[in-house]
């Protein structure tokens, strides 16, 4: 693929050099930048800028043209820095005068290029790529970028202001262990030499900073703060430490400069040293800065300190958290605990839905903390409340459920917990399912199903479900007039009977099977239909057999093969899986410690044959859906594995009835271009049509049937993965079609314009 | 400017005004929660009922048991229910003169007051208001009449009995002695004879001194506030308004703005419940129940939030899978009412008037009706008990439980845990109004749907329309007993309001300052004003003041000096015609005025400069001429001659009129 695209090169770059030709869009050329990003780090910049000559000549009529667009200008510079990466070709492009015509702002940016921020742009990203060696630094060092880079960091561009911020945090990080090195021990004189232009660097940007925070203007010390953050966040402590000297002094000003918008990135910064060994060290004094932001600002700007370092792990109690938020959840629907009485009264908090979401959230994540095992009264108090209350908003019962999940996972069983469960949250269960929102008895139904997923063999909770007639409301629930609730209802029936130990009646176990059977054929929406499958795959999962099942397998097949929607079919293939491992690997079992014994594989053959599993997995093979066949084509790999490992002999037993099947033709097809020796009616001709295959199907000396092994090895099975393994737009997606489109737009002619219309 | 309050229920408001001459009722509620002390009348016989046991007081002394009983661990009393009624010794009844009606529930009342007291004015109301009214009084009356109790229990009344002996709650009922049964059908009719109609933003002149305008409140149909307002005052009567989308035209704001005083009655009762969310419980409640093969029993008053409970399952059932349910509805009124709903096109909301147009019928339930799912029936006697059919869903009054025919299919499905009573009325107590049916198997949710205004909207409200002063029930200026807590549940204003509660007579807080006065054309042509201030002009006038049904005319002064001898007694009352005096008025300035003193041969003039001006001491003349803002001495005792001559000078400097 590359070789051809290779090709294309030349023309291509002829094409962005024109500056007759309308530049491509932004996208075209950040997806063509994203190519050579590959190509680079394959290969390294010099070999390639050898292999394609043109790519140097393109820079070259770059920095020649007067009238270059900006927008080929700053990918030109981008792609200089990408070349320029790898030592060898930033040599090739330092010696061909590329890199210093290019990146010393001498030249070119007065030709008023540099006004636009999307030059300012390529020129810093095509900086950070080069940026990547001692050489690239050097160079930096030595032409005085950094001045232009520095002034940058106050660029109106947010783009730009965050990319210079990147770059001198980039240019820290790599200069600073050779400057502080050299300080400490005496280096060979070249070496020396060398870093005497990088300690100027590092020194101007490290006084940069402290003077940008100093500064009195907003504007300046913003971005400072930012960098600031930045790198106390990527650099090493020994520039850490050395760099909080530089800034401390300004720090402590603007800690106690009041009613501007400097609270954030301050915190930011503060929160960053935090979590360096600053923090434990008294001189750096970045408790006390934070202390001094804590109790300085007004309400607002308090709440933000506080709140970042509540971020700040193991600082708070997860206690002390635990219960403010119960008691927020509290206030938040009119219950006010007496504790908090005397701070104040909260009228704007009663109903407030979004706090009561968040705190609902915070209330589930607290269980991830050993010590919250102390409130779960509290937690289960509160969750329930709002379960109950008329004015919970849809939303807000989600989060209720979400964090009622969350509570049961970490609880250990107990007979309170049982009567909770049976007493108060299934009665409130019960009737949210009679909700007139189907927002609400779609997530109680999901939230019965994953409650009785998680407490998946535990009998106590088996018993309430089943004696609290709440099977009787999901029944009741799978007649629902919304399709999600429909299909919500069928998953939580699924789970309450995967789950259960008791002994189903049968009768019961054929009520929901022929439910289900009829939610399959009669449904007209696709999500019931999806659902039912699913729980069909879980039922086979489990090891206890469910008669009712057994006998409707086949009708399942047939219905889900036949279903228009591709979701259904996959799970009607993943419900065959299931059921090919079943049977398939329940042989070795049967005898243990012998190999599988070809009857018993015989036999299972057979089964899948009449329940028409195989038939589905050939019909879905040849489906239009990509994710359908490549399903099916797995499971036919897997057969094929499977027959291969256990079949002694020829394995010509199981025979298909290949003419009875709308797919057989497809494969008749196959078979007959792959054995034409066999054949005398059909030509010697690679290609089988269709017609003669009409005329094999009247053949009476044509064999009607072929053994599984054979289609199994006609079909080229991993030929087929593979090309189905690949996504539909692989081709689209190409850098190949991409500079076909280049080129093609750039030689549109006004004549083909005027025919695309 | 006074207002006497003769009700203390807050939603069941009974307020005289006395404004300019005129005494205006605004409402009169009847608080019908007195029927929850009285066992409650079965329409067909009930064995148990009849044979509770009777009261007597535990030292044997006091032998009560023809009046009282004891059912269910509690004390009712054995008699027709009777109704606290509002205050009639506070004030002359017969000296109202006109009654406003803000909405249906709040004219139970008007026979009471309109019959046997001598009243003799005029009640206006709405015409939804006074239709509906009327339906909710004959209901009223039909419960009463149908099952007619001979005897009128009045000993357990006897203060030491009542306070001392009874047992609670009854020993805690207040003004026992002005409860009264039930008025008749002959009473309703007269009362209401007394009624005019009025549409929204009709004005009405009461004896030329104030107008009253009904404004739409948005709480039922043709609820109403109402205006009161003269010339220079305005009162605003806000009585049970919404601010929620339901059936009823929405709630005119902006009229109430710059009140002198507002009266705020008739907040929701239920500030705790949001209306929405009640009707959601409803909803799956009620279809909890039917799935489970029981019934539901809401009892309700037959107008007002029925129809929107109706207009909301129409929804629900079809998509809850129940559409074949039925429901039914129970009431002497039943039809009328619903279809009185479908007529009051007019005071519907913009979307259901909209309907009318189609054509098609505003409410809902008419399809209902149509498709035989809603079925109404006038009681549970005749046709319904051969139609019947469960489950089911029945919508029948009164929802005190104590009359009507709730009290039938209570002692009928109380016995069963499948069945369902759900309280969607916010005016009784649910534990109270149980309290003779215990014990009770039946399901019981309280889900109160009160869409009047809560304490947040009314803030709202009064932040936007601003009113000098608002004047409440007491109820609203703290929170509610059970929440103390919450201190949101209650108005906090400044000024704060001015509280009331039964039998208070508040003198409202302001005053009339001004009156207008009507000037004759022949006597405005002959006014000469002359400007004081840049666009102030002045002039005097002389007349003759004549005030007539609150009208006040200047009229040109008579002319005629020779009266006949006939007129002469009536001339005599006309007062004496003065030349009015010119008026002065200007400021003199000090340094023209020395200056043209000095002309005038006074040359020793020595200012002292005081607190209000100036002093002037004329040394050699030995007078003094003090100039103050609004006056101007000239002490001068011996030189007339000079006094005049300053004078002339000070005049000088003034203008006349």
């Amino acid at each position: 693929m590359d070789s051809e695209c290779l090709s294309l090169l030349p023309s291509v770059c002829e094409v962005l050099a024109d500056s007759k030709l309308l530049p491509p869009d932004d996208t075209s050329l950040e997806k063509l930048l994203d190519w050579f990003k590959d190509l680079t780090s394959q290969d390294d910049g010099q070999s390639l800028l050898q292999h394609q000559p043109c790519l140097l000549q393109f820079l070259y009529s770059v920095m020649e043209s007067e009238v270059v667009d900006p927008i080929i200008f700053s990918f030109s510079l981008k792609l200089a820095g990408l070349l320029a990466a790898e030592e060898s070709g930033f040599c090739l492009l330092q010696e061909k005068g590329v890199l210093v015509s290019m990146f010393v702002p001498d030249g070119w940016h007065v030709l008023g290029l540099w006004k636009n921020a999307s030059v300012r742009c390529g020129w810093l990203q095509g900086l950070w790529n080069m940026l990547q060696h001692p050489p690239a630094m050097d160079f930096f060092c030595r032409n005085g970028i950094i001045t232009l880079v520095l002034n940058l960091q106050n660029d109106e561009s947010l783009f730009i202001t965050s990319l210079t911020n990147q770059i001198l945090a980039h240019i820290l990080n790599c200069s600073m262990p050779r400057v502080l090195g050299n300080d400490t021990d005496s280096t060979a004189e070249g070496q020396a030499l060398v870093s005497s232009d990088w300690v100027s660097v590092t020194t101007e940007i490290m006084s940069h900073m402290s003077r940008s925070l100093a500064s009195e203007d907003q504007a300046v010390i913003l971005p400072g703060l930012r960098l600031l953050a930045i790198v106390l966040t990527q650099c090493g402590d020994p520039l850490k430490r050395l760099l909080w000297k530089h800034v401390l002094e300004p720090l402590e000003v603007l800690a106690i400069r009041k009613g501007d918008s400097l609270t954030p990135p301050m915190m930011a910064v503060l929160q960053a040293a935090a979590r360096t060994p600053l923090y434990i060290q008294p001189e750096c004094r970045v408790e006390a800065l934070m202390n001094v932001m804590l109790y300085s600002r007004n309400t607002n700007e308090s709440v933000l300190c506080a709140a970042s370092i509540l971020l700040l792990e193991k600082c708070v109690s997860i206690r002390l958290i635990g219960s403010a938020v119960i008691s927020l959840l509290r206030i938040c629907i009119g219950h006010y605990p007496s504790t908090i009485l005397q701070v104040g009264n909260f009228p704007h908090l009663i109903g407030c839905c979004k706090i009561q979401r968040c705190g609902l959230d915070v209330l589930g994540s607290l269980t991830v903390y050993e010590e919250s095992m102390d409130l779960i009264q509290e937690a289960f108090a509160i969750i329930l409340q709002y379960m109950q209350s008329p004015d919970s908003h849809a939303t807000v019962l989600k989060k209720a459920h979400q964090a009622a999940l969350k509570w049961f996972s970490i609880c250990s069983p107990s007979t309170d917990l049982w009567r909770f469960v049976s007493n108060d949250l299934f009665s409130v269960l019960k009737k949210h399912v009679c909700d007139g929102r189907w927002e609400v008895r779609d997530s109680t139904l999901e939230f019965i199903a994953q409650l009785t997923s998680a407490l998946k063999g535990n009998s106590e909770y088996t018993e309430a479900l089943h004696t609290n007639g709440m099977i009787s409301v999901l029944f009741t629930a799978l007649s629902d007039v919304e399709a999600y609730v429909q299909a919500s209802a069928v998953a939580a029936l699924g789970e309450a009977l995967t789950t259960t130990n008791l002994p189903l009646c049968t009768s019961l176990q054929e009520e929901i099977v022929s439910h289900l059977l009829t939610v399959l054929a009669q449904d007209a929406e696709s999500f019931p239909r999806r659902a039912a499958l699913k729980v069909f795959t879980s039922w086979l999962k489990i090891p206890q057999t469910f008669a009712a099942l057994d006998q409707s397998l086949s009708s399942v097949f047939s219905l889900g093969g036949n279903d228009c929607d591709w979701e259904v079919k996959i799970h009607t293939l993943e419900l065959a899986d299931v059921l090919m491992e079943k049977s398939l690997s329940h042989c070795p079992y049967a005898v243990q410690g012998y190999e599988p014994s070809e009857r018993c594989t015989e036999q299972a053959l057979n089964k899948l044959m009449d329940l028409g599993t195989l038939g589905l997995l050939f019909k879905c093979l040849f489906d239009c859906d990509r994710p359908v066949s490549q399903k099916a084509c797995a499971l036919l790999l897997k057969l094929r594995a499977f027959m291969k490992q256990t079949s002694h002999t020829d394995g010509n037993d199981l025979a298909l009835e290949i003419c009875r099947y709308n797919w057989g033709e497809e494969i008749l097809h196959r078979y007959c271009s792959k054995r034409p020796e066999q054949s005398d009616c059909v030509s010697n001709d690679d290609e089988v049509s269709y017609e003669q295959i009409d005329i094999v199907k009247c053949d009476p000396c044509w064999p009607k049937e072929i053994s599984l092994c054979k289609i199994l090895d006609v079909l080229d099975l991993d030929e087929m993965q593979h090309t189905l393994s690949l996504s539909s737009d692989h081709v689209i997606n190409s850098p190949r079609s991409l500079m076909e489109d280049i080129l093609f737009v750039a030689h549109q002619s006004e004549d083909n314009v005027v025919d695309c219309y | 400017m006074k207002l006497y309050c003769l009700s203390g229920h807050p939603t069941l408001p009974c307020n005289v005004l006395k404004f300019k001459s005129t005494t205006i009722m605004l409402d009169c509620g009847l608080d019908t929660t007195s029927a929850l002390y009285y066992l409650p009348l079965p329409l067909v016989h009930s064995p148990r009922l009849s044979k509770l046991p009777g009261w007597v007081s535990k030292d044997g002394t006091v032998n009560l048991e023809k009046e009282l009983k004891e059912c269910a661990g509690r004390v009712f009393v054995d008699s027709q229910p009777e109704f606290c009624l509002p205050e009639r010794e506070l004030l002359d009844l017969s000296t109202v003169d006109v009654i406003l009606i803000s909405n249906y529930h709040c004219m139970m009342a008007l026979p009471y007051i309109t019959e046997h007291t001598g009243f003799s004015g005029t009640v206006y109301a709405t015409e939804p208001t006074f239709q509906i009214g009327r339906l909710l009084m004959e209901e009223l009356v039909t419960f009463m009449e149908r099952v007619p109790k001979a005897q009128s229990a009045t000993c357990w009344k006897t203060k030491e009995i009542q306070r001392r002996m009874l047992p609670g709650p009854l020993k805690d009922a207040v003004d026992v002695w002005s409860w009264r049964t039930c008025y008749s059908m002959q009473e309703v009719n007269s009362a209401l004879s007394r009624v005019q109609l009025v549409g929204y933003w009709q004005k009405v002149e009461l004896f030329g001194a104030v107008q009253v305008t009904p404004l739409s409140s948005g709480y039922s149909l043709g609820s109403s506030n109402w205006i009161i307002q003269s010339h220079f005052e305005k009162v605003s009567y806000v009585s049970g308004s919404s601010l929620l989308t339901t059936h009823p035209q929405p709630m005119d704001q902006s009229s109430l703005k710059n009140s002198d005083v507002l009266i705020l009655t008739g907040l929701t009762q239920i500030p705790t419940a949001n209306p929405d969310g009640m009707l959601g419980e409803f909803c799956s409640n009620l279809a909890m129940t039917i799935r489970a093969g029981g019934n539901v029993l809401v009892p309700c008053y037959s107008s007002g939030v029925i129809y929107d409970l109706l207009e909301c399952l129409y929804q629900f059932m079809d998509s809850a899978n129940l559409g074949t349910t039925p429901f039914y509805f129970i009431s002497p009124v039943a039809n009328s009412s619903l279809e009185f709903s479908q007529i009051f096109a007019e005071w519907l909301c913009q979307n259901k008037q909209s309907k009318v147009y189609l054509p098609e019928p505003p409410f809902p339930h008419a399809e209902l009706i149509q498709t035989n799912r809603l079925k109404h029936y006038t009681s549970i006697h005749g046709e319904f008990s051969s139609e019947f059919r469960q489950p089911c869903v029945v919508f029948t009054g009164h929802p005190s439980l104590r009359f009507g025919d709730v009290v039938h299919f209570l002692e009928l499905w109380g016995k069963s845990s499948l069945n369902t009573i759900i309280f969607t009325e916010p005016d009784f107590s649910y534990l109270d109004a149980l309290a003779p049916y215990q014990p009770l198997a039946m399901k019981c949710v309280y889900c109160p749907i009160d869409t009047r205004l809560n304490f947040h909207q009314v803030a709202k409200l009064l932040k936007e329309v601003q009113p000098l002063h608002v004047v409440c029930p007491e109820q609203y200026t703290q929170p509610p007993p059970a929440q103390s807590h919450r201190s949101d549940l209650m108005l906090e204003l400044q000024p704060p309001p001015v509280a009331y509660r039964r039998c208070s007579v508040l003198g409202l807080p302001f005053r009339r300052r001004h009156e207008r006065i009507q000037l004759l054309p022949e006597l405005a042509k002959a006014l000469v004003p002359s400007e004081i201030k840049p666009g102030i002009s002045v002039a005097t006038v002389s007349a003759v003041l004549q005030s007539k049904d609150n009208k006040h005319v200047l009229q040109v002064r008579p002319s005629s000096p020779y009266p006949s001898k006939k007129r002469k007694r009536l001339l005599e009352e006309v007062p004496e015609l003065l030349t009015p005096k010119p008026l002065l008025s200007g400021a003199i300035p000090l340094d023209a005025f020395l200056a043209s003193l000095h002309k005038s041969g006074v040359t020793e003039v020595k200012v002292e400069e005081t607190a209000g001006g100036h002093i002037l001491h004329l040394q050699a003349e030995d007078a003094l001429i003090q100039l103050e803002e609004d006056a101007t001495h000239i002490v001068c005792d011996t030189n007339e001659p000079l006094r005049a001559t300053l004078r002339d000078l000070v005049l000088r400097f003034l203008h006349k009129l």
